[in-house]
């Protein structure tokens, strides 16, 4: 599903964000990215989205090299990789479903669509009773669960979620957590780059450890910290 | 139809939330506008007037008194065979002199005496399709004088150049005001529309991250850029409207001695000329801005 190929990625200034990555991760996977502030997590997940390039090597995604990708076909990559971040990104003029369907509708899909989809993907998150509800009108947890739906809506092969709890209290996280855990058990593969060494230590998932641009630990039923 | 009511419902929400914004540019659109529909109503008069100067040049060709007639003729025939000339009239001895004696009798010239013989030439008087090649055809006709049919040939190439003079700066004046004119209210529009675009800039950040197309990301800014510049043109022709019956009826005044008019035709190739330029400009502009505001 992901394929990385001693992948680096160094900014013009000469700092590092990756540093001779190798990595494979097979469709279904529920992987961990771990690793302090500035690790690397982060230009990860940008170089799978091709908001970012590789400085060198090869970044496959669902069977294309992302860099080779011509502008025109970034937006069906981007349509097969969901993500999500920690602030959220919901647009506060709009309300939880029309934030979901926003999705559906600038990616061209018909009107029929655009609200069974969306009402599949409120249901999925537990959000169809606050449909109606602006995200100042929400709480954290659930915003983040309006962005989770914003992403699944496109039914996408891959979801990344960037911090996702960052900005959540210990109850919150733990129903984001779970949610994203069902939407891995659904079949999307799921890479979530956290700081959380609790959901981390509890989930027993694969890990993937950065530090300062290199891979120093891949596991497969990983902890936090070695 | 979700997608058409997405770019129509964002393009109308981009003008009217911004809305001052939307307002100054839409006048300054419209000032523009109006300027360059002045600008061309005006050189549509003087355009009338230089045609009716141009066809009014003519070339006289004086025939010699012993020339045959079938010489004359086939002089003629040949002369209007000339692709720059209009017309050619033969002009007898006698026609001649009634013209003199009628000029005399209507106290244009003093009085004439009877001398018995009658002086003057006859002449082929010759009218230009192309005023332009004047001197080309005098010349040609110049080659000719002392081979038994012409004496003399007669032009006036000073006001034909004068008249080629103004045409020409006329054409490169108008072209350059023209754009002017428009690189204005694009210069305009591409402002607008940054502004537009940078208050927007969380939406398209999220349109981006779900793969939405580049072009479908332009597309409600692109038609905010073509609403500004549908409304100036609104403005501008409705401005129009209340100021051409006293603007063409001065120009009519000051050029009174020609026939100068703006038919309805003109006035309506006017208000579709405006119309297209303005969503012309407007998409342009807008396009300007959103393209390079994705390319980062």
């Amino acid at each position: 599903m992901i394929t990385l190929d001693d992948v680096s990625k160094r900014y013009p200034n000469g700092t590092y964000a990756l540093r001779d990555i190798d990595l494979r991760i097979d469709a279904g996977e529920f992987v961990f990215a771990v690793g302090s502030s500035g690790a690397g997590k982060s230009t990860l997940n940008r170089l799978l989205i091709r908001e970012e390039l590789p400085t060198t090597g090869r970044v496959v995604v669902d069977g294309q090299d992302v860099a080779r990708l011509p502008r025109g076909r970034v937006a069906h990559l981007r349509r097969k990789v969901g993500i999500v971040f920690q602030d959220f990104k919901l647009l506060q003029t709009k309300t939880v479903a029309e934030n979901v369907a926003f999705a559906l509708i600038v990616t061209g899909h018909d009107g029929k669509t655009v609200r069974e989809e969306t009402e599949r993907a409120l249901a999925l998150v537990g959000l169809t009773q606050r449909r109606g509800h602006f995200p100042r009108e929400l709480s954290g947890g659930e915003q983040q669960r309006t962005a989770i739906a914003r992403a699944l809506v496109m039914r996408p092969k891959i979801l990344v979620a960037d911090e996702p709890t960052g900005n959540l209290d210990p109850v919150t996280t733990w129903e984001i957590i779970k949610l994203l855990v069902r939407v891995n058990e659904l079949g999307t593969t799921l890479i979530v780059a956290t700081h959380n060494a609790e959901i981390v230590n509890a989930l027993r998932r694969r890990v993937v450890h950065l530090d300062h641009g290199r891979i120093v630990r891949d596991e497969r039923e990983g902890q936090y910290a070695a | 139809m979700t997608r058409a009511l997405y770019i129509f419902t964002a393009a109308w929400q981009g003008f009217s939330r911004n809305a001052v914004m939307s307002v100054a540019s839409t006048v300054t659109v419209a000032l523009m506008l109006l300027l360059f529909a002045f600008f061309a109503v005006t050189d549509q008069g003087l355009r009338s007037a230089i045609t009716l100067l141009e066809s009014k040049v003519e070339l006289t060709t004086y025939i010699s008194d012993d020339a045959k007639i079938s010489d004359i003729l086939a002089l003629k025939a040949r002369i209007e065979k000339d692709a720059a000339v209009s017309r050619v009239d033969y002009v007898s001895k006698q026609d001649a002199l009634d013209s003199l004696r009628k000029l005399s009798a209507g106290g244009t010239l003093g009085p004439i005496e009877d001398i018995g013989t009658n002086p003057l030439p006859a002449s082929l008087e010759i009218k230009l399709a192309r005023a332009q090649e004047s001197g080309r055809v005098a010349e040609e006709l110049r080659g000719e004088v002392g081979s038994g049919v012409i004496t003399e040939v007669v032009d006036n190439p000073q006001i034909v150049d004068q008249l080629l003079t103004i045409t020409r700066v006329l054409s490169i004046g108008g072209i350059a005001v023209l754009a002017m004119m428009l690189f204005v209210a694009l210069f305009v529009i591409v402002n607008t529309i940054r502004i537009a675009v940078h208050a927007r800039r969380d939406e398209i950040e999220i349109m981006q991250l779900v793969g939405a197309t580049d072009r479908l990301i332009a597309a409600p800014f692109v038609l905010e850029g073509m609403l500004v510049g549908a409304f100036g043109a609104i403005v501008a022709l409705g401005g129009l409207a209340v100021g051409a019956g006293p603007v063409t009826s001065t120009l009519i005044r000051f050029l009174e001695i020609l026939p100068v008019t703006l038919g309805p035709a003109f006035v309506t190739q006017l208000a579709a000329g405006v119309f297209l330029s303005a969503l012309l400009i407007g998409a342009g502009g807008a396009s300007i801005s959103v393209r390079t505001y994705l390319a980062k």
